[in-house]
């Protein structure tokens, strides 16, 4: 075993207590709850070291590789933990000095805002900012109303915005998960520009959406695992259900789906660890986030219809995982979107050799 | 015109009479319910049918039926659908009333069918159990009887009961000879809902609703009379009523109506023009119109009087996974917005979420799509 997944392995013991697979009740009770998260938890994995896992030791972090984050994510995910680390940690690569220390220390949460409603996931943004204001909208924040503090993109660049700025003011509506989605509107809200290069930036965004991959790629994991097992236990026929051929070929697809999921999120990790180029990064993060959103969706939906009658009820942990991937598989751009982006990647290196 | 004499005009006469008898009658709220209405929201339109004579399309007049043939009954259906009207708890109209007509003595003829007509007596179904799904005919809720007092006495548990919640009375299949093979030591009783011992669970689904239910029996006591047909008969008469039923699940109507509704959202989120979006969406509408002919297909077997064989299986299959392919496409096209909990922005035809979570229902009810491919491999393909 190499460096990187003894850390890893590490990474995934110390999150065994925030995130064990095996059992949801947390996930389960904070749904439809005014923030959808615990603040207590957020603190707790803040002072593991979670949030600035990807910032070198100057900066407060930890310092480890992206191959880390995501394997943490992977874990994240298999337990549908809903505190906002993706958005966070995202955050959190931009933010100077002072507000780096308060996120950091779990005092102040800053949520990454970056997209807005009606324009496609990688056309810059509409949002401007003019005389220490911003002007625009951005949308599908989860878990906005924890926020403190907001990273904001507009076309001049990156800029940080309290929550409760003048100017500013956030909307938010419930999702298929227990959580939800905030919109911020910012007609002149005060706004300070963050110390980040676009480039900086990109990166740290592909990141985001490398972990949202992976995070799904653990959620995937989770519910064939739970699938498996009721194979196993359920009964008709006089036999366990999973006797079937029929059953076993279709969970045998889901397998294949998991695992082309992960070889594609490792190599995207390893990717971006080895500081290949750019366009290199960015492709091997749309192939990797295209891959798990679509997986995603298919393997919690055959994991449901697997269940049967019982896969159907919300009393069920299984549907949670559906309703889960429902929410979190077009976060970071939808695979449309990511697929999009590899062609033009793709087919320009290819036209150019 | 009188509900006596739609037999006599011709299909397309009929089919005018009833698009005007819904566009007359319908309360206008209650059109395209993304969900199964509850008896409250139901019983307004349960009356007024009752009222005007259409509760029971299919049933014989002299019993407070329609009286119309398979031929009229599928114009009806059809344009039932077409308008949007909801689909009532109609256990007793639809499952229950045609076995009493077959299988009832004379008693329960004329206290259980106009109690059906009027709405006095809302029916569920329970046939099946925790350990008895797609394996139904292992069912174990027992009913024993007590020869002194003359009554059954039922203990076991029912589950997915449809509309249990809004039901006054249950139709149920039990285990009265554990002795026999499976399938022949099980009979149909009937029972009231608000019998000692009985007890509704309502289930919560994925998708927020309490359609299904659990009902537990213990020591319920019916009278010695409530059993439908011979003791013992109880799954062959189930099997027979298996027929139109079988049509009527494979519908095209879930896949139209979400047809449209992906439509909309294609233009909502502005994929709607895009070539790649077009020619999936084309797939799934040229797959919409060949289910309306294969559909036909049966439907014309009905109107020929003919008994539909186990390859109407087929129907139930291509309609829920169509429906399920066009609610996808709705995940896949809607982003962040196909996550939402309640409808975007307020509209009830933007709704991906919920007919994406509606749709995954229907591969498992009324019998599994596993279920249904092993009957069409074993009875169709006459596979070993």
């Amino acid at each position: 075993m190499d460096e990187r997944h003894e850390r890893a392995a590490m990474i995934r013991a110390s999150a065994a207590g925030i995130a064990d697979r095996s059992d949801l009740r947390r996930a389960r009770g904070l749904r439809y709850s005014e923030l959808g998260f615990d603040r207590a938890t957020w603190r707790e994995m803040c002072g593991l070291g979670w949030l600035g896992l990807r910032l070198p030791e100057s900066a407060g972090g930890t310092g480890l590789g992206t191959f880390e984050a995501c394997a943490l994510a992977e874990t994240l995910g298999a337990a549908l933990v809903p505190e906002p680390l993706v958005s966070a940690a995202l955050a959190v690569r931009v933010l100077a000095a002072d507000a780096r220390a308060a996120a950091l220390a779990g005092d102040q949460l800053v949520l990454a805002a970056w997209q807005e409603p009606g324009v496609p996931y990688f056309a810059p943004p509409k949002t401007v900012y003019r005389d220490g204001a911003l002007h625009g909208r951005k949308a599908f924040v989860a878990a906005a109303r924890g926020a403190g503090a907001f990273v904001v993109t507009a076309s001049e660049g990156v800029f940080l915005v309290a929550a409760g700025a003048p100017g500013a003011s956030l909307t938010a509506v419930p999702t298929q998960d227990g959580g939800h989605l905030g919109t911020l509107v910012l007609d002149g809200a005060p706004a300070v520009r963050v110390a980040a290069r676009d480039e900086d930036w990109q990166a740290a965004l592909d990141e985001a959406s490398l972990t949202t991959a992976a995070y799904l790629l653990g959620l995937m994991d989770a519910a064939l695992a739970r699938t498996v097992e009721y194979l196993h236990t359920r009964k008709q026929f006089g036999v366990a259900i999973g006797s079937f051929q029929s059953l076993q070929h279709r969970a045998v697809d889901v397998k294949l789906q998991i695992e082309l999921t992960r070889a594609s999120v490792h190599e995207a990790a390893s990717i971006l660890d080895r500081g290949a180029a750019a366009p290199a990064r960015a492709a091997a993060v749309s192939r990797a986030k295209a891959r798990a959103s679509e997986a995603a969706l298919f393997v919690t939906r055959q994991a449901v219809q697997l269940h049967g009658g019982v896969g159907y009820t919300d009393e069920h942990d299984i549907g949670l995982y559906l309703r889960k991937a429902m929410v979190v598989g077009p976060s970071c751009g939808m695979a449309s979107a990511h697929r999009a982006r590899w062609a033009e990647l793709n087919l320009e290196a290819e036209a150019a050799e | 015109m009188t509900a006596t004499d739609f037999n006599t005009l011709s299909d397309d006469e009929f089919r005018l009479a009833a698009r005007a008898f819904l566009a007359d009658h319908y309360p206008p709220e209650l059109r395209n319910p993304v969900k199964r209405l509850h008896l409250p929201e139901a019983r307004r339109w349960y009356e007024i049918l009752s009222r005007e004579g259409w509760i029971a399309p299919g049933w014989p007049r002299e019993h407070g039926g329609l009286g119309l043939s398979a031929a009229k009954q599928l114009v009806y259906l059809d344009e039932y659908e077409r308008f949007g009207a909801a689909r009532l708890p109609d256990s007793g109209i639809v499952m229950l009333g045609p076995l009493i007509l077959r299988y009832g003595t004379e008693e329960q003829k004329q206290f259980f069918l106009p109690r059906i007509i009027s709405g006095e007596h809302i029916w569920c179904q329970g046939y099946s159990e925790p350990n008895a799904g797609s394996d139904l005919a292992s069912l174990r809720t027992e009913a024993v009887l007590d020869e002194e007092r003359g009554e059954w006495v039922i203990n076991g548990q029912k589950i997915w009961t449809t509309l249990a919640n809004d039901a006054n009375w249950i139709f149920l299949l039990v285990r009265t000879d554990p002795s026999r093979k499976k399938q022949q030591g099980i009979s149909f009783l009937l029972a009231p809902m608000d019998a000692k011992g009985v007890t509704v669970r309502p289930i919560v689904n994925i998708d927020r609703h309490d359609e299904f239910c659990e009902v537990f029996f213990d020591d319920v006591r019916v009278p010695k009379a409530n059993l439908l047909g011979e003791i013992n008969d109880g799954w062959n008469m189930a099997k027979a009523l298996l027929g139109f039923e079988r049509v009527f699940i494979g519908s095209p109507r879930q896949s139209g109506y979400a047809l449209a509704r992906l439509r909309r959202l294609a233009e909502h989120v502005g994929c709607w023009n895009e070539p790649s979006f077009r020619d999936r969406y084309v797939r799934l509408a040229l797959d919409l119109a060949d289910h309306i002919s294969l559909y036909e297909s049966f439907a014309e077997q009905i109107r020929r009087g003919e008994t539909l064989g186990a390859d109407v299986s087929l129907l139930k299959i291509h309609q829920s996974e169509l429906f399920q392919r066009i609610t996808d496409l709705m995940l896949e096209i809607g982003g962040e917005e196909a996550g939402l909990l309640d409808p975007i922005d307020g509209d009830r035809d933007l709704n991906p979420a919920g007919l994406f979570l509606v749709a995954r229902a229907t591969t498992i009810y009324a019998g599994t799509n596993e279920v249904q491919r092993n009957i069409i491999a074993k009875n169709v393909l006459n596979l070993p």
